[in-house]
């Protein structure tokens, strides 16, 4: 039991830093069965057959796609996902107010901040990842930034930096936000975008599911499901 | 090849310097590949037979990955009898020819430094 743990934790890992070097689903499907089958043949212990497995990652050398691919194909649209998802969020207390939409340079830089901490990713991403508490200090200052942005909301127009038609902003990200859900949507049954892991005999080995799917448009809608909560929560209160 | 078929030469395990392997394992591993495609474990099992000591699979398959993308061996799975599959490797023409090239300049480094240590 406990070197049955011990490998699943081992090939948890492996899976992370083959994921961490751009490698294709289908090759690290590849990696992992043979280093089962070698294992099933030994009687050896993952780590006594292979060593860490970060350093046998490195040392496999295997074909990735291009550094900063997943930045264009995932992160900008995730990005451009949470600008709306903020817009949104901004402008919909105003507008079920009857209020202009009032801005501050402060709640503007308290907003930009989880914005510029996810543009930076790609440069701390390792860190984040091996790190648990460098993942809990950035979801830390993304959670107190947009908690302060609250605070440093304008209550009147002097206050303001500016004064803006809440209406526009609404009907933008909302537009920008459907946009990208369904874009994400498609991909997600093209499979041409297929990057599971999968069995070099047996075909997908994890994420083809019906709860696997299911979560996964779950995660391209929810910014929409999220600003669809926002927008009765102001209903609700205003 | 298969481990049940174990040739006659069983000359036990040895504890090599780790640098020499380092420098050999390559074309001997393309030698435990001349008789015909093989696998993981078959392949550590042949040379440990014929006296290498005991290879571990976090180095004989980062260099067959690497053979791989340099074209000088292939891979193949075939579904295991009962059990898992298992991935054949098996050399190209390129990589017979490397091997060939290499073991030739082997045996004449070989001889050098036999000479040399026998004057």
């Amino acid at each position: 039991m406990m070197q049955q743990t011990s490998d699943k934790q081992w090939f948890d890992q492996l899976v992370m830093e083959l994921r961490l070097r751009q490698v294709h689903g289908s090759a690290i499907g590849d990696t992992i069965a043979s280093a089962k089958e070698l294992l099933n043949d030994t009687g050896q212990q993952a780590e006594e057959a292979f060593g860490s497995a970060r350093d046998y990652a490195a040392a496999l050398e295997l074909p990735s796609a291009p550094k900063h691919e997943w930045v264009r194909k995932a992160l900008w649209p995730a990005l451009l996902g949470l600008l709306a998802f903020l817009l949104f969020n901004q402008a919909v207390v105003s507008w079920t107010r009857q209020e202009l939409l009032l801005v501050s340079p402060a709640q503007l830089i308290l907003l930009a901040t989880p914005v510029v901490l996810i543009a930076f990713l790609p440069f701390y991403l390792d860190a984040v990842i091996r790190r648990i508490w460098v993942c809990v200090g950035i979801t830390a200052i993304c959670m107190l930034s947009g908690l302060f942005s609250a605070f440093a909301t304008p209550t009147n127009r002097a206050e303001a930096w500016l004064a803006l038609d809440p209406l526009p902003w609404l009907i933008g990200g909302a537009l920008v936000m459907v946009v990208l859900s369904l874009r994400n949507t498609v991909r997600s049954f093209h499979s041409e975008d297929d990057d599971d892991i999968t069995s070099p005999l047996s075909g997908p080995t994890e994420s083809t599911g019906a709860g696997a799917r299911a979560m996964v448009q779950v995660t391209n809608w929810l910014f929409p499901i999220l600003a669809l909560a926002m927008l009765g929560l102001a209903l609700a209160f205003r | 090849m298969d481990v049940s078929n174990s040739g006659p030469q069983t000359t036990g395990s040895e504890d090599w310097p780790s640098d020499w392997l380092r420098a050999t394992l390559g074309f001997l591993a393309l030698r435990a590949l001349s008789a015909g495609p093989s696998y993981g474990y078959a392949i550590i099992s042949e040379l440990e037979r014929h006296g290498f000591g005991t290879i571990k699979g976090g180095t004989l398959y980062p260099l067959l990955t690497r053979y791989e993308t340099a074209g000088l061996v292939t891979t193949e799975w075939r579904a295991g009898a009962g059990g898992p599959g298992r991935k054949y490797f098996a050399l190209t023409d390129q990589g017979r020819a490397e091997l060939t090239r290499l073991s030739a300049d082997w045996r004449r480094f070989a001889t050098i430094s036999t000479d040399y240590l026998n004057p």
